[in-house]
């Protein structure tokens, strides 16, 4: 089925956009012009939620502008049309445009806190656009604005609309948009990656809310995006974008049980490599009866807040151990301390108390200058490869540094040691004088990871090693991380909030909520079975690429209410920190502390209903 | 000195020998060079004031012939100043004065000892860029290494050091070298010493600002993750990533140099004369401006215009691409 198949002449009547051969073109300087959208066709037809995907700078978010009508100069269109009630948006009058804009077509944009104005209240800013698409009054346009904000879920809304946007967290400035770009009941909502840097239980929260909304209103949807896991729950159909051009366009669940084109198979590899028997072949077996190898215990860090006696409790008496070879995943929403907790570990923050034993050695006694001559056994990747380089070193500088730190190599030894270490990350020796800008994300991360493992560390702190890179980019880079894992026996701390991958790499899991760690087991009993309320919901509230089980299937869509509290000490909830939040909870947590406690099943968890047998263990919905 | 092409004469001109351009942005340079003539017009001044600052001292010190003054700037070879004449020839005179006081062979006419006005303009740079140059540098590394240590390490130590950099940063720039320079005698080296001393925080400011935003980038902690002491996460990884500020300010700073430099000689509290000096010159010419003999302080006022705004440009250029 190819592309041209697909995109054939329909009835206009029944299509609410049809956008034909767009191709938008940049020009540069001294250099040939980049086609950044090349021919670029879509239909849409009422109440379809189509998801556009694609790497970053393959011409999706210029594409989406272009279905609003928009091409940014310098860029200009070379060729196409996109037809919305009959009239082509791209040839129309931009005043003509502009009113389509705000009444048929919505949008919604990345970055919702700097995309409302910090001096308008919210039900001013949903009111205006209502009002300068519609012949009403303040008052009905204010009503209006107030009924828009209760139908995104919004508590409260008379007292809501009267807030200013910094006074509302992103999730609920996020909802203030979609309020907005439905008011006037548009035909068609473009969304250009809504959810980038929220949290899963949030962004799961929003999602459901504009999947509704639209439900509701029989509108279409375009949404933008990179994460394959919304694509598979919200969306009907899938566009996949590489370099301008639409290279496959299918059906969702035929698109994730056999993509056609090499492209999208190399964005769905981990996805359809997890069972297979190439992902065993990479495993490491693990033997679960030797002893740790790292040994965490209560460790605690507390920022001190200026002009104030409370503190920030960034980690919360955490407790884990990690065998060697193992892969131990960490994972919990932003704010859950779990960044903290690996910066602690290797002493880059100061633990406040708790003690880190590496082998026999307690690593939280040593001075720091006896722990510098640790760190060749222990090291550590971080989130950002471009930002966790020397900007001014080449790969050979930063690939010599740990060796002249630590070894008592010869020169050519060291020489032969970097190359040796290039292959095995896989980067091409050509590249030996490259700059970190120069290179790829997925190359930098390579550089980060050999310059980790150039002194055979025993433990690698994986700080979300994949959270800045594209799914294709993720696949390779976790092939490598077990490939390497297997040949020289590292034992990883794989910190992440994407679930998928840990549930991919990890052998065990522990997961982190407010500083504290609430559950701790074997990854399938997590997956499979979590316990913790918390557990359970931060699963469900996961999308996982899986069409199987969409999330917008299910009768009972579980998540978190509200919003991680902040955790300063006397915010601090008295009890169960996720009480206020949490669906199982009984007036006993209001007031008692949770112990981390084992369960029958050799796992720990925080919990007092699950220790005690009142909350059943049930197998999870979430994938 | 190594061989240099086209693009490396461009990023020695206009660094004046003192940036160190990474390989890959010489280019940049020379095309910058090529295509802006406000910066182009810069690097060429600046590249022509230190060429004749080099004539002069490679001939005075070693005796080498690259004199290229026409006539010897300490020497009276002109006509040296006559007794006043009659006061009803004055207007005739004035007009005489003015119109024929600057011609051939002394172009810029020779002042009240009968000196010749051109050659000693083009013999100044030896002192007026020779000061600047070395005070610039002088307060460039001083006021970088400050920098660097009191934005690295925070604590009270540096937080006194900072505001001792403030305390003289608040007074003008002008008395504080002044004073300095009265208190610890008229000699070249006194006078260096005295500009470094005031550009210093300037400098501290600039570079301490960079340190503290390079400081929590990702590499700064993973050169610690990595295994390196502090010192050398300090001087190895945040220090060169620390510099193109300082590197930036240095030009429009040699520029301002040169300007209290003649200033200071103005007043009478920089290099004594005769030694060939452009604000000495205006110094010993403004009298005589009333009586019609403009050139003597028009042609050194001119120069140390020409060549504040030349490195004020070159220094506006850089900030443009780097800064």
């Amino acid at each position: 089925m190819s592309v041209q198949e697909i995109v054939r002449p329909a009835a206009a009547s029944n299509l609410v956009m049809e956008a034909r051969n767009v191709t938008v073109r940049f020009p540069i300087e001294d250099a040939p012009e980049v086609t950044a959208v090349n021919n670029f066709s879509i239909q849409i037809k009422p109440g379809e939620f189509i998801g556009i995907m694609g790497e970053p700078g393959c011409g999706k978010s210029v594409a989406a502008q272009a279905l609003l009508g928009l091409v940014r100069p310098p860029g200009y269109l070379a060729s196409g049309e996109v037809l919305f009630q009959g009239h082509d948006l791209l040839k129309m009058d931009p005043e003509e445009s502009r009113k389509l804009r705000g009444k048929d077509i919505g949008m919604i944009v990345q970055n919702p806190r700097y995309s409302l104005h910090p001096m308008y209240r919210v039900g001013q800013q949903i009111a205006k656009v209502y009002r300068a698409h519609n012949p009403v009054t303040k008052q009905e346009a204010w009503d209006h604005a107030i009924a828009m904000l209760r139908m995104v879920g919004i508590n409260d809304p008379e007292r809501r609309a009267n807030a200013y946007a910094h006074e509302l967290s992103s999730g609920m400035a996020q909802r203030v948009l979609i309020a907005i770009a439905l008011s006037s009941k548009p035909k068609l909502l473009i969304a250009d990656e809504p959810t980038s840097g929220l949290d899963v239980t949030i962004q799961a929260q929003f999602l459901d809310q504009m999947w509704e909304n639209v439900r509701q209103t029989n509108a279409a949807v375009v949404l933008v995006t990179q994460d394959l896991g919304i694509v598979a729950n919200y969306c009907d159909r899938v566009l996949i974008m590489h370099k301008g051009s639409v290279v496959e366009q299918a059906d969702v669940h035929s698109f994730f049980r056999s993509p056609n084109h090499e492209y999208s198979r190399a964005i769905l590899a981990l996805q359809r490599e997890e069972t297979s028997e190439e992902r065993n072949t990479r495993e490491v077996k693990v033997d679960s009866t030797s002893k740790p190898l790292i040994k965490v215990d209560k460790l605690t860090k507390l920022f001190p807040i200026r002009r104030s006696e409370s503190k920030v409790h960034a980690v919360d008496g955490a407790s884990f151990e990690i065998r060697p070879g193992e892969c131990l995943g960490l994972v919990g929403e932003s704010g859950s301390g779990k960044t903290t907790a690996g910066r602690c570990l290797l002493r880059l923050v100061e633990p406040t108390s708790g003690d880190i034993f590496y082998r026999d050695l307690n690593l939280s006694k040593l001075t720091r200058d006896e722990f510098r001559k640790k760190r060749d056994k222990l090291q550590i990747v971080f989130q950002d490869p471009l930002d966790s380089l020397n900007p001014r070193w080449t790969v050979e500088q930063c690939l010599m540094e740990p060796l002249n730190l630590h070894s008592t190599m010869t020169a050519e030894q060291k020489r032969a040691r970097m190359q040796e270490l290039m292959q095995l990350v896989g980067i091409d020796p050509g590249q030996i004088h490259a700059l970190p800008k120069e290179m790829s994300a997925g190359r930098q991360q390579r550089v980060s990871i050999a310059r980790a493992i150039a002194t055979n560390p025993d433990f690698i702190v994986l700080d979300e090693p994949t959270s800045a890179l594209t799914p294709e980019t993720t696949a390779e880079i976790i092939r490598l991380l077990m490939d390497l894992s297997r040949k020289l026996g590292i034992a990883y701390l794989f910190i992440s909030h994407d679930l998928t991958t840990v549930k991919y790499i990890c052998h065990r899991v522990v997961v982190m909520y407010l500083g504290q760690v609430v559950e701790v087991g074997t990854k399938d009993q997590v997956f499979n079975t979590p316990a913790h309320p918390y557990a359970k919901a931060l699963l469900s509230s996961h999308l996982f690429p899986n069409v199987e089980n969409r999330r917008v299937d299910r009768a009972v869509r579980e998540t978190l209410q509200g919003e991680i509290p902040s955790p300063i000490t006397e915010r601090l909830p008295k009890g169960c920190y996720l009480y206020g939040r949490c669906p199982s909870q009984k007036d006993r947590c209001k007031a008692e502390k949770q112990e981390l406690k084992t369960i029958g099943d050799g796992r720990q968890v925080r919990c007092w209903r699950v220790a005690e047998g009142d909350l059943p263990i049930e197998v999870a919905v979430g994938h | 000195m190594t061989i240099t092409p086209g693009p490396q004469v461009a990023a020695t001109a206009d660094a004046s020998g003192v940036v160190v351009i990474p390989k890959r942005r010489r280019i940049d340079i020379w095309r910058k060079y090529k295509e802006e003539k406000l910066f182009a017009f810069g690097c060429t001044m600046v590249a022509i004031m230190l060429l004749l600052a080099l004539c002069e001292i490679l001939h005075l010190e070693l005796g080498l012939p690259t004199r290229i003054t026409p006539y010897d700037p300490n020497f009276a070879t002109g006509n040296v100043s006559v007794p006043p004449p009659p006061l009803a020839d004055w207007p005739g005179l004035l007009v005489d004065t003015i119109f024929n006081g600057a011609k051939p062979p002394h172009w810029f006419g020779t002042d009240n000892s009968g000196l010749d006005v051109f050659s000693r303009t083009i013999a100044a740079p030896r002192t007026d860029m020779t000061i600047a140059l070395v005070a610039a540098l002088v307060s460039m590394l001083l006021g970088t290494f400050v920098g660097l240590i009191c934005g690295f390490y925070r604590n009270i130590a540096t937080e006194v050091v900072m505001r001792i950099s403030d305390l003289l940063q608040s007074f003008p720039v002008f008395i504080t070298a002044m004073v300095l320079v009265a208190l610890s005698g008229r000699q070249v080296w006194n006078i260096v010493l005295a500009l470094a001393i005031v550009y210093a925080p300037i400098f501290v400011r600039l570079t301490r600002a960079e340190v503290m935003s390079q400081s929590v980038r990702g590499y700064v902690e993973s050169a610690r993750a990595v295994g390196n002491p502090e010192w050398k996460v300090a001087f190895r990884h945040v220090l060169p990533n620390s510099l193109i500020p300082s590197l930036i300010q240095v030009s429009s700073t040699i520029g301002f140099a040169i300007l209290l430099t003649s200033g200071l000689s103005f007043v009478g509290a920089g290099v004594r004369p005769p030694t060939p000096e452009w604000g000495l010159m205006i110094s010993l010419g403004a009298p005589q401006i009333i009586l019609g003999e403009w050139w003597q302080s028009i042609f050194p006022g001119v120069a140390i215009s020409l060549t504040v705004f030349s490195f004020a440009a070159v220094g506006h250029g850089l900030e443009e691409d780097y800064g």
